[in-house]
């Protein structure tokens, strides 16, 4: 029997649920339904119309961009200590420490948001305990830097893990080698183990920046609708314009803003590796 | 050639990890641009003794002092030592040329260019450019400067592992088993062009490795560990022809070795008769243990020999025969280039100056492995 019938399976679920799908968004996204005459026909309305609208889209569009950016960045930048200490000697004998860290990916994470809403309410968990102590009250919920706190406490996890990885395969030797050679603590991680943790980087910021730029719920929950996502445009679109050939189009418009994003992430990986065999 | 200055001094050094105990109270000195090998079986705890000299691991006890001062407390990348590491472990995300050039760029610019007041940019590049290029002339590499060392095979990187540590100009070069994953011929190429480098740039080299061939090949001094304690230290040509005990006499080269009685002075009686020999100073039918090496075993005719006995094995190891020959209850292994087929009747005979008796080791440990032939009269 041939190997290749093994792939069989696998080959059906992806027909089924990646190829299928995407033809059919595909599909919706260059058809328009005439609502009068009850008929379908193909165009390209639903595409200019996310250029429409006085740039409505386009607005929510670059909000959750920039909102995915500094999620990605305060994640990073939480994110590496914490998976560098996780990784190091004097830790790794604390496995509880790490599990902790994971410990809120196996809550599904609506339930997570709910709980943040009750940290965040006018009369959360914060505004008691600040009230308490005698100072005012403090407009927490439906505030940007709510949705940002619940992006970053949802998708922190996936910036720690991929890190932590690579911090963990190095081999130890090559710091002591660095060492060896006259680095200082801080020199070796400059110019050794930071370089040498730049795929777990990447695929770090790839895994938190990918669902934080498409993110729907969390923004909707602790940003009390203030703060329309791409995400949540997308779903209303769906549930309750009941506009799916719109939404399909957005949603395709956004996977291949996605797609570009991961191509040029690569290459810039890509680059750092042919670029040593040129420089002195 | 090698200076009498103590370089590098272990003063009681003990090291334990949980219920090991690694190192039991080393003492060691090292002289300057001496080439020192520390040869045992692996697990003896001679890569911990390399790595407290390198500031990787601190003894529990002991002192380790370098050009007069106490190092114990130095981190590594103040020590005035390098390291050539057994995996390499270069720095898979620079190029051959970076990679040497990595101790040198961390160097301050008066280290560099002495000559210079206040040397620019481009002098200490320039600087760097042309220690580095050296270097890797030197080992041989520098048509590769530019290859990521990746690409290379295991004996060029190990060429730029001793090149990134040499480029340094060390005062001492650890060797972690360097040649370790090279293949043999590779191997003996390597060492007799470590061996002249040494020599050449007057550094002194402490060599780890378990290979007693390599160890001769090289060393100035070997000093033999097992089981964390110094077994012997000494030349290549004293161990070999005076170990101090079955271990060091089992490890270094082949060897029988069985147990013995010193009669008195210059008579040692084991397998069944009294032997001649030129050694001194035992006690009055002290138990030892007696080696005499396989090629030091001559075979004459059955009636000749001091012992008769009957040919067991013969392989070809190609500039001799190795035989087993049973005589006396015991199985000698004989080295000789002259064949005699299995089962021929065949004497035995060794001359005093070539018998080698041995005190009878204090610890009952280090006799693990060590392949020791009772003799009937033995005892």
């Amino acid at each position: 029997m041939k190997r290749s019938y093994f792939s069989g399976p696998y080959a059906l679920w992806m027909i089924l649920f990646t190829i299928f799908p995407i033809v059919f968004v595909g599909l919706y996204a260059i058809t328009v339904r005439n609502e009068t005459a009850n008929s379908l026909y193909a165009g390209l309305k639903n595409i200019s119309e996310i250029f429409a609208n006085k740039g409505t889209y386009m607005k929510v569009l670059w909000r959750s961009i920039t909102l995915a950016f500094e999620c990605t960045l305060i994640c990073l930048f939480l994110g590496y200590p914490c998976a560098y200490f996780l990784a190091s000697k004097e830790f790794a004998k604390y496995k509880t420490l790490f599990v902790l860290i994971l410990l809120p990916m196996w809550m599904n994470f609506l339930l997570r948001t709910y709980a943040s809403m009750g940290l965040l309410e006018r009369n959360g968990i914060i505004n008691t305990i600040v009230t308490s102590l005698g100072f005012e009250r403090l407009d927490l919920i439906g505030t940007r830097g709510a949705v940002l706190y619940g992006m970053i406490y949802n998708y922190l996890p996936f910036m720690v893990l991929p890190i932590h990885t690579s911090l963990k395969k190095m081999d130890r030797r090559v710091i002591e080698a660095a060492q060896d050679l006259g680095a200082n603590p801080l020199r070796v991680f400059y110019k050794v183990t930071l370089p040498l943790s730049v795929p777990g980087i990447i695929s770090g910021i790839t895994m938190v920046f990918m669902p934080s730029v498409t993110t729907f719920a969390i923004s909707g929950l602790l940003g009390s609708g203030n703060f329309m996502l791409i995400g949540d445009v997308i779903e209303a679109q769906f549930m309750q314009a009941n506009n799916w050939n719109f939404g399909s189009a957005l949603s395709l418009f956004m996977t291949a803003l996605i797609l570009l994003s991961i191509g040029l992430l690569n290459r810039l990986d890509a680059g750092k590796n042919s670029e040593r065999s040129e420089k002195w | 050639m090698i200076d009498d200055t103590r370089l590098i001094e272990l003063i009681n050094i003990s090291k334990s990890f949980g219920d090991t105990h690694v190192l039991k109270n080393i003492n060691l000195y090292i002289r300057r641009k001496e080439f020192v090998t520390l040869l045992g079986p692996s697990g003896c705890g001679k890569t911990t003794m390399l790595r407290i000299i390198g500031g990787f691991e601190s003894a529990d006890e002991g002192q380790l002092i370098f050009d007069g001062k106490d190092l114990s407390s130095v981190p590594p990348y103040k020590r005035r030592v390098n390291t050539v590491f057994q995996k390499y472990a270069l720095f898979t995300h620079m190029n051959v040329f970076d990679n040497v050039a990595f101790g040198l760029k961390l160097k301050k610019p008066e280290e560099l260019l002495p000559g210079e007041k206040k040397p620019t940019r481009r002098q200490i590049k320039e600087e760097i450019k042309r220690r580095v290029m050296r270097m890797l002339k030197l080992v041989k590499m520098d048509a590769y400067a530019k290859r990521g060392v990746d690409q290379l095979s295991g004996g060029q990187q190990q060429r730029i592992a001793i090149a990134r540590a040499l480029v340094n100009e060390p005062e001492v070069l650890l060797l972690d088993e360097p040649l370790g994953a090279l293949d043999l011929k590779l191997r003996r190429e390597m060492q007799l062009e470590l061996k002249s480098m040494q020599q050449q740039l007057g550094i002194t080299f402490i060599y780890v490795t378990h290979d007693q061939e390599e160890a001769l090949t090289m060393s100035d001094t070997i000093v033999v560990l097992n089981a964390g304690e110094i077994q012997q230290i000494g030349d290549g040509k004293s161990i070999y022809d005076e170990p101090n005990n079955a271990f060091v006499a089992n490890f270094i080269g082949d060897s029988n070795i069985l147990e013995a009685v010193m009669v008195k002075d210059y008579e040692v009686f084991a397998a069944g008769r009294s032997f001649e020999c030129v050694d001194e100073g035992f006690a009055e039918n002290e138990p030892v243990d007696m080696v005499v090496r396989p090629e030091d075993i001559m075979l004459v005719g059955e009636d000749v020999g001091m012992l008769t006995g009957e040919v067991k094995s013969v392989l070809f190891k190609g500039v001799h025969y190795e035989m087993f020959v049973e005589a006396a209850g015991i199985r000698w292994k004989v080295h000789s280039t002259t064949m005699y087929p299995v089962g021929s009747r065949v004497g035995l005979t060794v001359v005093p100056s070539n018998i080698h008796i041995m005190h009878k080791m204090a610890d009952e440990d280090a006799y693990v492995g060590v392949p020791i032939q009772k003799s009937e009269a033995g005892q």
